[in-house]
């Protein structure tokens, strides 16, 4: 993440000095065919879940409709851990209950709000043999609409999470502010792996709607990382806040407020998974940004997008107090 | 012409001379100032044969005995024309009046009208710093670099990038010579200037094809500057106040005419222009930008053989961000370069010349962010000290041998981490600093087979060498790390070698027109590897080694060239073709500390690119109006089996046409008006085509690199200047007699004004979303932003 403040000073440097303009124009984007999209994780002790969805032209509709639309039916998913090869089921929102409902968005991320407003399918099952463990291999092979898709990752062992604690950023209180703070956690990477890790948040403090304030678990742009600069040390980082893409963004940033109980992940994921999500976030963060070289998502799929995630999270949660 | 090489290099100091043969030499020099004229053209009409003055104003020419007609030109003076009868070896160094001072009626030639013709060179160009002077220019700082954009060949990457591009290479292939000394970032304010003050420069020349075998180490260009000297005869002092700068220089001499100096310096005050508006109870108090610059020069004749210069460049960028409350985070950006040369001319006798440079160069990159609960620091630079000896041999009016040799050590940091976070430092490993050794050896030969054909041939052997320490992490195919490999001190690396061919001649056809064509070979072992899609000082030099292999480039060049209305009018027409092999660009999603100090090469990726195109050119060197057309037609694709799945993809820098127009009309002695235009099709650009998304969140996906070309870049920029009177009135006060004296206090108004019919030019394009998919609220849009409005400015020089 702190790659990205260079760019942003020099962008303030020109545009103070300098009074750049801006216009909107319209650029012809060239037709290609569309390509299927997976966003496929496997937990331990959980069944694998397949979203399945296509690419769209850039300046293509963009209402709920056109959205809902690019959710691939009837899709052939099946998923292999070297002893059984399990078929997946679609599961598809408009025949599930609003509990079931609120399980399939907290399993996928998706908000429960739109799986109950549209018709969307995913793919997943109830077969425990095939439910995720420490260790294992997945292959994943997908049949739909002509494309073949296929793509192979591992769950590796979770790394604990040593402490969770809040801290104020105002610390000397010169600010007035008593109650915006950062969530800072201390873990202590093994030594003998190369780890890569993924981190999310949830605050669970129930609304008025006596629902959890984040419906789902979230990741913060940014939650990527890997051991390469403290491989086998104990670290102290701060844990921004995810904030879930089908929420409303507050303007606290990645900040916690005092009081409030928040879940962490902290995910362990293979290589593979860690250049898919590392690069997915770079890509989302990086729009419109002059100062980088624009880059594809590198997915771990062949013959389409995406990820196929063997993920094993440590979780712990801390109700924040300084 | 093999046989012919072999000879010079066998016989090459005995070979020529013959018993009724004697050298007329010495050094060309300016009247007033005493700085040496490079560059000056020393032309014998009887024989139609001449020579031109070297980088210290030095000519010879063996002769026949006889008696001849001298005739020496040099652009912006006024000529001079004087008959010698050599019946031995003679010195004559010449003076020449500049044309500022000279009375109105003495007529002016073109300087080296003939030298478009006559010469081997190929795809030269000096630029008249006065001329440049006089050009409109952004913000009113006469830009020398933005200057040469203007020529056929030579292209801009629009607004913010002094970086610039000859004939399809890219910014880190020009060779940019500073009294010898490698500059290696020729930029400031992220490229919106350049970092070389026109009132520090004597001369500036610019070789894009057909470069002679005494230069190497970039493919592309040599762009070779050379620093005033200091006046050795009387002190001056010239400067100017602009609207973000300010300069001065003072030069004179130290011992009359036997050792000068000159002091120059220049500093911007954006941030004392914005203070006012930052109160300093506001939280970014101390917040500011400013570059500035210094060059320094002394020189010292011993004796009539012998010679010494020092001289040397510093320069900063420095840019803060501050930030009064203790807790949020303050950023302190500088990097900038320093060069220092040291020279010792030596005259052997009147045909062999020598000089011996030792140079440094330093340019340096550091990032620093601090905040109470991190901090952050990136560092990257590069530091040369080199040794060059350099002689020229004047066997003979049809023929010079040059050759000499170069050490260059060299150290890289191709980028430094040090970060920490709460209590904890990140492990960032030895700074991985990198030691390099390079070598070249050259010999070239400049000849004239028969009257119609000139030949320039040369060789030039160059070695490189990554030496340790130096510590190499082994890497498995899953990219994991498992070991790391050790090389003590001077144990070698990687190491190349390679034999570089030069070759250009010329055939004429008549006095007025003539054929010329050249191939080089060059190789260069050094990169410049860039995350953005503009030149920014973020940008890493990065040295062969090993696993990155030398950047390769091969040109062939023809053209045409012929003279009109008396030599007035000089033009050509080129075209070329060229290779590069081996170019460098980060992988496709690097990031800038994506491998700290990892192995240096481990984000790169490697491939080829071509260019081809046709240059048209046609110059007006004197008159009252004078300037330049230039266009080019061009071709530029690069070739990575790592980027854009292996498809050529048109690079940064492919312009289909580019069209420059620079006039200037001297109205008079006080009025100047001139003018610039520039056309060019518009930059290529990587934009998504599809779209996707992840987790709610919108992914763009890519398709063609560069597949997006943006609107075209045009503009015109004006200015004017005014003079103060030249002459002032005395009275005698017995006589009342009136005379006019000329004025010592000189001063001079510019009204520059840049892009006068408001173009809004892209500098940049992207799409941009807002709002949320689930509820249907996204919008998804492009943008262009465009930096420069009409922008007019005012500056106000003076020298005494």
């Amino acid at each position: 993440m702190k790659h990205n403040v260079l760019p942003l000073m020099l962008a303030t440097a020109a545009a103070l000095f300098l009074g750049a303009c801006e216009k909107e124009i319209t650029v012809e984007v060239p037709a290609t065919e569309p390509r299927l999209v997976v966003e496929g994780t496997i937990e331990p002790g959980s069944p694998p879940i397949v979203i399945l969805t296509r690419t769209q032209s850039y300046f293509a509709p963009t209402d709920l409709n056109a959205f809902t639309q690019l959710f691939v039916k009837n899709a052939t998913v099946t998923v292999s851990n070297g002893l059984v090869t399990v078929t997946l089921d679609m599961v598809c929102s408009s025949l599930l209950s609003d509990e079931q409902l609120l399980l399939v968005a907290q399993a996928t991320g998706l908000d429960p709000q739109l799986l109950a407003s549209a018709d969307i399918c995913i793919y997943s099952t109830t077969n425990p043999a095939i439910f995720g463990q420490e260790g294992g291999v997945y292959d994943l092979h997908v049949e739909a609409e002509g494309h073949t898709l296929t793509s192979t990752t591992t769950i590796v062992p979770a790394v604990p999470l040593d402490s969770l604690w809040f801290s104020l950023i105002d610390q000397d209180g010169s600010d007035g502010d008593d109650s915006t703070g950062f969530l800072w956690a201390r873990s202590t990477d093994p030594t003998a792996t190369d780890n890569f890790y993924r981190v999310m948040t949830r605050r669970l403090n129930l609304g008025t709607d006596g629902l959890a304030q984040d419906p789902t678990f979230a990741a913060p742009l940014g939650s990527t990382s890997n051991d390469e600069f403290f491989n086998g040390q104990a670290i102290e980082f701060i844990i921004a806040r995810g904030n879930s893409s089908f929420s409303d963004p507050d303007d606290r940033g990645s900040t916690f407020l005092r009081g409030d109980t928040v879940a962490v992940k902290l995910i362990s994921i293979d290589k593979a998974t860690y250049d898919f999500y590392r690069s997915y976030e770079n890509n989302v963060a990086t729009q419109g940004d002059l100062f980088t070289q624009p880059a594809n998502v590198r997915s771990n799929i062949s013959g389409g997008l995406g990820v196929w995630a063997g993920l094993h999270a440590f979780t712990d949660t801390l109700v924040c107090e300084p | 012409m093999r046989f012919h090489l072999l000879t010079a290099f066998l016989f090459g100091f005995t070979a020529v001379t013959a018993q009724d043969r004697f050298t007329l030499s010495g050094y060309v020099k300016d009247a007033s100032s005493g700085e040496a004229l490079i560059g000056a053209g020393v032309y014998l009409p009887e024989i139609q044969k001449g020579t031109s003055t070297n980088a210290y104003g030095f000519y010879s020419l063996t002769l026949e005995r006889g008696t001849y007609t001298v005739n020496t030109s040099y652009l912006g003076y006024g000529d001079r024309s004087m008959s010698v009868e050599l019946t031995a070896d003679k010195v004559i160094h010449i003076e020449l009046q500049p044309r500022a001072i000279i009375a109105q009626e003495v007529t002016i030639t073109g300087k080296d009208g003939r030298e478009n013709t006559e010469s081997t060179d190929m795809g030269r160009a000096e630029l008249d710093v006065q001329q440049v002077k006089l050009l409109p220019a952004l913000l009113g700082e006469v830009d020398l670099l933005k200057t040469l954009q203007y020529l056929p060949g030579v292209k801009s990457n629009g607004e913010g990038n002094a970086g610039f591009y000859v004939r399809g290479g890219g910014p880190d292939q020009n060779l940019i010579l500073l009294d010898e000394a490698t500059v290696y970032n020729a930029s400031h304010l992220f490229g919106f200037f350049s970092v070389f003050n026109a009132d520090a420069v004597r001369n500036i020349e610019l070789i894009k094809g057909g470069i002679p075998a005494m230069y190497g180490g970039r493919v592309s260009s040599v762009l070779d500057i050379s620093m005033k000297e200091g006046n050795d005869k009387t002190y001056h002092a010239q400067g100017g106040i602009g609207l973000i700068s300010s300069r001065l220089t003072v030069e004179g001499p130290i011992a009359r005419e036997r050792a000068s100096f000159l002091l120059s310096g220049r500093r911007t005050y954006i941030d004392v222009l914005t203070k006012p508006f930052i109160p300093d109870s506001s939280a970014f108090a101390g917040s500011g930008y400013y570059f500035y610059d210094v060059n320094a020069k002394v020189n010292y004749r011993l004796n009539d053989r012998d010679r010494l210069y020092l001289s040397g460049y510093f320069g900063r960028d420095v840019f803060t961000f501050a930030n009064s409350d203790p807790d949020a985070p303050t950023f302190r950006i500088p990097w900038g370069n320093a060069t220092v040369s040291a020279r010792w001319n030596h005259v052997f006798g009147p045909k062999l010349f020598m000089n011996t440079t030792a140079t440094f160069s330093d340019y340096r990159f550091e990032f620093k962010a601090d905040q109470e609960l991190f901090a952050f620091k990136l560092f990257s630079g590069i530091k040369d000290l080199g040794l060059k000896v350099d002689l020229s041999h004047y066997a003979s009016v049809r023929h010079t041998l040059k050759y000499g040799g170069q050490y260059i050590h060299h150290t890289y940091t191709p980028s430094t981490v040090e970060a920490r976070s709460g209590n904890t430092t990140f492990d960032i490993l030895a700074p991985s600093l990198l030691i390099a050794h390079e070598g070249a050896l050259y010999v070239q030969d400049e000849f004239d087979l028969t009257d119609e054909v000139r030949i320039n041939a040369g060789l030039r052997l160059t070695g490189f060498a990554h030496v340790g320490p130096f510590d190499e992490y082994l890497i498995d195919d899953r990219g994991e790390r498992t070991g790391t490999r050790s090389y003590p001190g001077g144990k070698t690396v990687g190491s190349y070698m390679a034999l570089e061919p030069r070759l250009s001649a010329r055939y004429r056809i008549n006095e007025r027109s003539s054929v010329k064509t050249s191939f080089n070979r060059g190789q260069q072992y050094v990169h410049l590897a860039s995350f953005s899609s503009i030149a920014l000082p973020t940008d890493v030099w990065i040295p062969a080694s090993r696993e990155v292999k030398p950047l390769i480039g091969t040109q062939y060049a023809a053209g045409y060239f012929r003279n009109f209305l008396d030599d007035m009018v000089e033009t050509s027409v080129e075209v070329y073709y060229k290779d590069l092999r081996n170019l460098v660009e980060y992988a496709e999603g690097a990031e800038p500390q994506g491998n700290g100090n990892a192995n240096f090469y481990t984000q790169l990726v490697f491939g080829d690119g071509y260019s081809y195109g046709a240059e048209l050119f046609v110059k007006k060197a004197t008159g009252k109006l004078n300037g330049w057309v230039g266009y080019t037609w061009s071709k530029t694709m690069r070739i990575f089996p790592d980027i854009n799945g292996g498809r050529e993809f048109p690079s940064r820098w492919d312009r289909r046409h580019d069209l420059s127009v620079v006039a200037v009309y001297e109205l008079n002695k006080r009025w100047n008006f001139a003018g610039t235009f520039v056309y060019a099709t518009g930059q290529a650009t990587t934009l998504p085509v599809n779209r996707y998304f992840v987790e709610g969140n919108l992914v763009s996906e890519y398709t063609e690199r560069n597949g997006f070309r943006m609107a075209p870049y045009h503009r015109l920029d004006l200015a004017v200047t005014l003079n103060n009177k030249e002459q002032r009135k005395v009275k005698d006060k017995a006589t009342g007699e009136v005379t006019y004296r000329m004025r010592r206090w000189r001063s001079s108004w510019t009204l520059s004004v840049y892009n006068v019919y408001n173009r809004a030019n892209p500098y940049f394009i992207y799409f941009d979303n807002e709002g949320n998919v689930a509820d249907g609220s996204l919008r998804v849009v492009a943008k262009q932003v465009s930096l420069f409005s009409i922008l007019p400015s005012i500056t106000w020089n003076f020298k005494f």
